[in-house]
Parts: structure tokens; C-alpha cells; sequence
């Protein structure tokens, strides 16, 4: 019991060991990951994730285009009156312009207006933006990357992530990684667009069948507002059709017998069996697939009637809550990007599955080779194996450790991961070599006393020798400089992995050691 | 078994100006180099794609080096690298429009497409400016972090000098083998800000926190980091030597660019900061 006392930090070693082969080794253990698939590379022996340099497949990092005039004070109402004005001064689709009441912003997504443009066409629709600068703002950035997921995981792509990056001071950009995929395939998924169509589903006044009229297809709409809540109108989003088409919309509309407007709710439509269907419904589908359904309020359904509609053509379609409002936002634009992503200026890399596989070994047999060389210089050094083969042991442990706190946090190994895994190797060496030159230089050691003494001398430089190492690497952690910032982070939880439990750990083993021998 | 002890040296056979004077003109050789590199070039080093725009290319191909930089793309070639041994090639492109590169290469039929990378000059502007805020602020942590821990100006700017001269020395033999400065061997460089100065530290805990004499206290801190320092080289020396052989270019840098940084520490930390802690300790001191 005491000896365990004594050895707590063997103890804590041998747990953390433990756990990180638990992490590795055992299916669905990662959050995140189940134990019947595997997460992402094929051929799962471990729950350790592979980056494209070591599994294949391709990574875009494109910035979003668009410029943003911040501090517009825009009425609700007025939002997409706003965007279509500007739009048309800017010659651009009013699709390519978003208006914000609730972030006080007009963004243009398009890379041929300049910010002196934008201002210059808000200020001649009245309004005085307090600064127009070049990027988006962070709700479309977000928009952007849950867009990109969805489409993701639409093309049945394992594994393949998209997260904003954005440096201090800099540009953001989001960064796409798709295991298996080409360059070109990549770009060709995020640029492609689904269908939207809405449909007048209604009684046929001759025989009571339902039948399903095409009213409006894609091109129809001259806008999609943001998803929004309000006081009288509850959730719902905003949309706009082509002044071209709004009256023949609104006669359909009136044909269909929408004039005084319905009643529907969803459980009245039957996708599957149109004629099963309880009511007349606006149906709009993506693909195929509905993604709204719902009535005619009686106050559009007479400006359907009076030709009002065709003045004024908007309409909303109203959700019941606000992430279905948000779905269907992102639906009606039919999988297009909220913002085109500038791929000229963009940072791409490939490599095929092959080279990836041959880097993947042979990546692994460098850090044995330079495992083995540490070995022997520790060996050559000391001459004693009770002193080098714990250390050995030691640094070993501390890779294994690391190695389960990556499959753990699943995050994706790529090639400067492997060399930073061997620069702890050689750290950890390092430090383990102070302690035994500390412990076993200076003569005898005779008493448990002396060698706590003297392990806390070596300690001091230790500590501070990482504490250097965390703070020379700490900046890369947050600049978004490729792979570094994870090459950065593994440095700094190995060095930590090493002050805390694996050094002081082979204190107590040589301890034991040395102590013994007298 | 032949075993290796660190040699005893007898640093009182040299005057602290005979010591100091290798470390300095070595320094000042290397910022000559970096000088020299930037009036001609216009930059103290020669970026890689990574940092100015461009492409590459990595290809399996039947056809010559010649072959494939002078007449296989339409593109201009900047470099064509053999992998050692291997039919494989890594090819340079200034242009950061990828595309047509990739399609050339993808409908030959002497080459088969094994990778590409590309960065857009607007990209490289900003990995500059961000490795440059990175380096810049690594260093400056060190530096303030090794002042409070000794809280004397001398042996703490021995310890920020050599760091300075263990990152130098590196870039300026870079210039020299044409190695080019990519993100991965800033990455390499901020490593080595963290692991140069262990000795530093080390050395200065010797004389400067513990009972003993100078040349005793240096002698004990030589064996340890001395031993360190060869263990990491020996590590890195590795890494470099097998991923050249093995065609991996990013470890290859990093490996070798610590080797070069650890190599000048050996210098830096047992000439240059041995001499300054001794000026400190025996005429700085009593002043």
C-alpha cells in the first residue's frame, strides 16, 4: 500500500497509459465516432483520424467573397426592398445581396463591386453606413459552414469537415477537407445547385381529385430573405418573386382557386399520395422534396385577385420554429453557397490515396529509425541498460499518450503532426536525461531525502525548459498557418504530458532503482 | 561497448575574447548571408510556394527531368525535384491557377497524378505576415519569460543572444543549400526558439543557482546538455536523413533545419554564453 503511496506517479502513468489504449484501440469509444463504422480512413485497426496528407483526398481553404457595410439602421420591413434596390444600382442579382435589420448590415456577395460602390449605392438609397469593408459577417460565415456540411454529408461523403478559419488582425476563410476526392470534384460539389419549385396542390373543381400546378421554379424568385422572427408574423422567411413574373404567378394563383386564400397544414398534404391530400396547399419542394408546406393567408390571396401582388411581390413562408425557418431558408437557395467562395484565391492540396498510404508508412518507419537512434546515443551515453531503458520506455510512453489524446479529440493526423510527435520524443529525452545526470552525478545516493532533493533541482530546469518550449509555440496554436497550429498543440500537450506525468514518473523508476542497488 | 563521455574542457586556456570570437563571426557571417540575400533577392530568404503563390506537382512519370521542365507544361516550371531512387517528381509552378496544371498531368500517359498543392499569392501574403507575427512573438515570450526567470540583464541576454544566432545560423544555410523557407521549417524554427535554449538555461542554473565553482558548475551542465543536445540531433539527424530517402519533404526540412539550429546551439551555448556568464561572474559582478 505504501509502495503504491510512494510510486503514485508510476500509477498515474500506468493510468493514463491504460486510458490512451482504451482511446485507441477500442471502437467507439472517441465521442463522436460508433463502433460499427469506422470514422474516416478505411482499414481501422485504431481510432486514430488521418488528414488527407497520410489518407488521401483533397483540402481547399478559399475565402468568402463579399463586402459588408456595417451600422445600415434598416427598418424590418424595409429589408428587402433595401436588398433589391441595391441590387439593381450594383447590377447584380438581389440574390447576391443580404440586408440585416438584426446586425445592422447590407452584404454584396460578388467580387466585381468595391466597397466605394457599395457605400455609394446605400448612400442613394438614404442610408449612411458607418464603415463598408471587404468580408462578410460572421452569420454568414456560420451560414456558410453549416451549408457546406449539409452538402457534405448529401454526397455521402465520410469524413469530410468544413470549419472557418480566421487569423487576428487578417481574412477568414473556410477550409474544406474531403477524404477520396479530387480538386476538381471538391470544387464541383460545393458549386452545385439543387431544384426548387413550388407547386399550387388543389382540387379540381370538375372531379374533387388533387391535382399539383408548377407555379414558380428557381429562377422565379428575385430574393430570399434571411430567416426571421416577428411579433404578428411569428418565424418565417421572406421571399421575393421577379417583378416578369409576378402577375402570370398571381393569375395561376387565382386559377388555382387560392383567390380567397386556404387553410392547409402539413398533415393535409400527402407527398407520396397526392390524392389522399385534405386541403389546397403552396408546396415547395427541393429535389423532390417538400420542404414547405402551407396555406394562403385570405390578404395575399385578394392581392393574388386584385393585382396588387404584382406590384408589391412578396410573400412569406412561415415555420413554426426558428431552425425550421433556417432550414428552409437554406432550402429555397437550393444548396447554393450564401456566398460564392474565391477559389482563385484560394489554397488547395491533393494527394492521391497511394502517395498518402506510402507517406503513411513511411512516416512511421522515420519515427522508429529515429526512436532507435535516441536509443543508442541514451545507451552509448550511459552504458548502464536500468538507466536507458526506462528512459527509452519512458519517452515511448509519452508518445503513446499523446497518440491516445489525439484519437480522442479525433483529430485529423497529418505529416507535421508526425515530425512534432518526434520532436517530443526528443524533448522528452531531453529531460529525462537532466534527471538521471542530477540523480546519479554527484556521487552516492544514500537516502530517499537526497534524491527528493535532487530531483527537484532537476525539476526547476525542466520546468522551465518547457515552459519556454509552450510559449515559443503557443503563437502558431491560434494563427491559422496550415497544419501548424495542430503540429503546435500536440508539441505543447506532449510537453505537458511530460512535465506533469511521465518525467516525474521515471524519477520514482529510478528511485527504485538506484536506492535498491545499495 | 565503447561508451562516449562529454570531454573535459579547459576553458581557462582561452581569453573570453578568443572565445567569443568564433560564435560572433560565425553570427555575423550568417546575417551577412541573410544581408546579402536581400539586396539581391529582395528578401532575406527564398520563400517557398507556401509564402509567395504558386503550385506544385507531385507526378510518377517515365519522361526526364528536362523533359518535364522544358516541354510537358504550358505553364512555366520553376523546379523539378526527383525523389532519390524513384521515378518520382515534385514540380514547381509560379502560377497558383492549378487547373490546367492538374489536367495536363491527368491526361498524359507518361505521368500518373499522385498529388498537388496549390497557394494563391493573396494566401501567401498573409502565411508571411502571420509567420512573421508568429516568429516575431515567440521570441519575444522567450526572451521576457528567460528575464524573469533569472532577473539579471547579463546572463539573460547570453541566453536571448545565442537563442537569436541558434535561429540565423539555420536560415543563412538555407540560402546557402537552397532550401526554401516554407511553413514547415517555420515551424522548425519556432521548435528550435523552444528547444535552444534548454542547454542555455540549463547551464545558466549550473552557475549561476548552485553552490560550486564556475568551471566545476559549467563541466556539469556541459555532460547533461551536452548529451541532450546530441540525443535531439541525433533524433532530427534521423528524421532528415530517412525522409529525404523516402521523399517526404516536409519532415525532411524540419529535420534538417533543427540539426543545422541544434549544431549551432552546441556553438552558441558553450562558447558564447559559457564566455559571457564567466565575464559576469568574475569582473561583471564586482562592479
Amino acid at each position: 500500500m505504501s509502495t503504491l503511496k510512494e510510486n503514485w506517479r508510476v500509477v498515474a502513468l500506468v493510468t493514463l497509459l491504460l486510458l490512451s489504449a482504451v482511446a485507441l484501440f477500442i471502437p467507439g469509444v472517441p465521442p463522436g465516432t460508433s463502433d460499427t463504422e469506422g470514422a474516416g480512413a478505411a482499414n481501422q485497426s485504431t481510432n486514430l483520424q488521418y488528414g488527407i496528407q497520410l489518407s488521401g483526398g483533397t483540402r481547399i481553404q478559399a475565402p468568402i467573397v463579399g463586402t459588408t457595410a456595417e451600422g445600415v439602421d434598416v427598418a424590418p420591413a424595409d429589408e428587402a426592398d433595401l436588398a433589391q434596390a441595391t441590387a439593381d444600382r450594383l447590377g447584380l442579382d438581389p440574390i447576391d445581396v443580404r440586408v440585416s435589420n438584426q446586425t445592422e448590415t447590407v452584404e454584396v456577395f460578388s467580387n466585381n463591386v468595391s466597397t466605394g460602390e457599395v457605400e455609394s449605392a446605400l448612400e442613394a438609397e438614404g442610408y449612411e453606413p458607418s464603415e463598408v469593408r471587404p468580408g462578410v459577417t460572421r452569420d454568414t460565415r456560420e451560414n456558410m459552414v453549416s451549408v457546406i456540411n449539409d452538402k457534405l454529408r448529401e454526397s455521402a461523403l465520410t469524413g469530410g469537415s468544413v470549419q472557418q478559419v480566421s487569423s487576428p488582425g487578417g481574412r477568414s476563410f473556410i477550409s474544406v477537407t474531403a477524404p477520396d476526392r479530387g480538386r476538381e470534384e471538391l470544387i464541383g460539389l460545393l458549386e452545385e445547385r439543387g431544384v426548387v419549385r413550388v407547386y399550387a396542390v388543389h382540387d379540381n373543381t370538375e372531379n374533387g381529385s388533387y391535382v399539383r400546378e408548377q407555379v414558380l421554379s428557381q429562377g422565379d424568385f428575385a430574393g430570399i430573405g434571411a430567416a426571421q422572427r416577428s411579433e404578428t408574423q411569428g418565424t418565417h422567411v421572406p421571399v421575393t418573386v421577379k417583378q416578369s413574373v409576378a402577375e402570370r404567378y398571381a393569375n395561376d394563383m387565382v386559377e388555382a382557386g387560392f383567390g380567397s386564400g386556404s387553410t392547409c397544414r402539413d398533415s393535409d398534404y400527402d407527398h407520396e399520395n397526392l390524392q389522399n391530400s385534405q386541403a389546397d396547399c403552396l408546396v415547395t419542394t427541393l429535389n423532390g422534396e417538400p420542404v414547405f408546406i402551407g396555406g394562403v393567408d385570405p390578404g395575399l390571396g385578394q392581392s393574388y385577385r386584385n393585382g396588387e401582388f404584382a406590384n408589391n411581390p412578396q410573400f412569406i413562408m412561415q415555420t413554426s420554429n426558428m431552425s425550421e425557418a433556417t432550414e428552409l431558408e437554406l432550402a429555397l437557395k437550393a444548396g447554393r453557397l450564401p456566398a460564392p467562395l474565391d477559389f482563385d484565391s484560394a489554397e488547395s492540396q491533393t494527394l492521391s490515396s497511394a502517395l498518402a498510404q506510402e507517406f503513411q508508412q513511411r512516416s512511421l518507419l522515420t519515427g522508429i529509425l529515429a526512436v532507435i537512434a535516441v536509443s543508442l546515443v541514451v545507451y552509448l551515453r550511459y552504458g548502464r541498460p536500468e538507466v536507458a531503458l526506462p528512459m527509452i520506455v519512458t519517452a515511448l510512453s509519452e508518445v503513446f499518450i499523446l497518440l491516445g489524446f489525439v484519437a480522442f479529440v479525433q483529430y485529423p493526423l497529418n505529416l507535421s503532426h508526425l515530425a512534432g510527435f518526434i520532436a517530443v520524443i526528443g524533448t522528452g529525452v531531453d529531460d529525462l536525461i537532466i534527471i538521471a545526470d542530477e540523480i546519479l552525478q554527484q556521487g552516492k545516493v544514500e537516502t530517499g531525502r537526497v534524491f527528493q532533493s535532487r530531483f527537484r533541482k532537476a525539476f526547476w530546469v525542466i520546468g522551465a525548459a518547457a515552459a519556454t518550449t509552450i510559449v515559443a509555440m503557443s503563437p502558431l496554436m491560434v494563427l491559422s498557418l496550415g497544419d501548424l497550429s495542430g503540429f503546435a498543440i500536440i508539441t505543447i500537450v506532449g510537453v505537458l504530458v511530460g512535465v506533469l506525468v511521465t518525467r516525474p514518473a521515471y524519477g520514482d523508476i529510478l528511485r527504485s532503482l538506484v536506492l535498491d542497488e545499495d | 561497448m565503447f561508451e562516449f563521455e562529454v570531454p573535459e574542457v579547459d576553458y581557462t586556456q582561452y581569453s573570453n575574447r578568443q572565445l567569443v570570437a568564433v560564435p560572433l563571426v560565425v553570427l555575423g557571417l550568417a546575417l551577412a548571408v541573410l544581408g546579402g540575400w536581400y539586396l539581391v533577392t529582395g528578401a532575406p530568404v527564398s520563400p517557398s510556394i507556401d509564402f509567395t503563390g504558386g503550385s506544385e506537382l507531385t507526378v510518377e512519370s517515365s519522361l526526364s527531368q528536362a523533359e518535364l521542365r522544358d516541354n510537358t507544361f504550358d505553364e512555366p516550371v520553376v523546379s523539378v525535384q526527383q525523389v532519390e531512387g524513384e521515378n518520382r517528381y515534385i514540380i514547381t509552378f509560379d502560377s497558383s491557377n492549378l487547373e490546367p496544371i492538374e489536367e495536363t498531368a491527368r491526361s498524359s500517359e507518361q505521368m500518373e497524378f499522385l498529388g498537388s498543392g496549390t497557394t494563391s499569392p493573396i494566401f501567401g501574403q498573409e502565411n508571411q505576415r502571420l509567420a512573421v507575427v508568429g516568429i516575431g512573438v515567440a521570441f519575444l515570450g522567450m526572451s521576457l519569460l528567460v528575464f524573469a526567470m533569472f532577473r539579471s540583464v547579463v546572463p539573460s541576454i547570453a541566453v536571448v543572444l545565442s537563442a537569436f544566432s541558434d535561429l540565423v545560423i539555420p536560415l543563412a544555410v538555407m540560402n546557402l543549400l537552397g532550401i526554401k523557407l516554407s511553413l514547415g521549417t517555420v515551424a522548425a524554427l519556432l521548435m528550435l526558439i523552444g528547444y535552444s535554449v534548454d542547454s542555455d538555461i540549463l547551464l545558466n542554473n549550473h552557475v549561476l543557482r548552485r553552490s560550486g565553482g564556475f568551471y566545476e558548475s559549467t563541466y556539469r551542465a556541459m555532460r547533461t546538455g551536452v548529451t541532450m543536445t546530441l540525443t535531439s540531433m541525433a533524433a532530427m539527424a534521423v528524421m532528415a536523413i530517412s525522409a529525404t530517402i523516402f521523399g517526404i519533404e516536409l519532415m525532411a526540412s524540419i529535420g534538417f533545419v533543427l540539426v543545422v539550429g541544434l549544431a549551432a546551439d552546441l556553438m552558441n551555448t558553450y562558447m558564447l554564453n559559457v564566455t559571457l556568464l564567466r565575464w559576469y561572474k568574475y569582473e561583471g559582478v564586482k562592479r
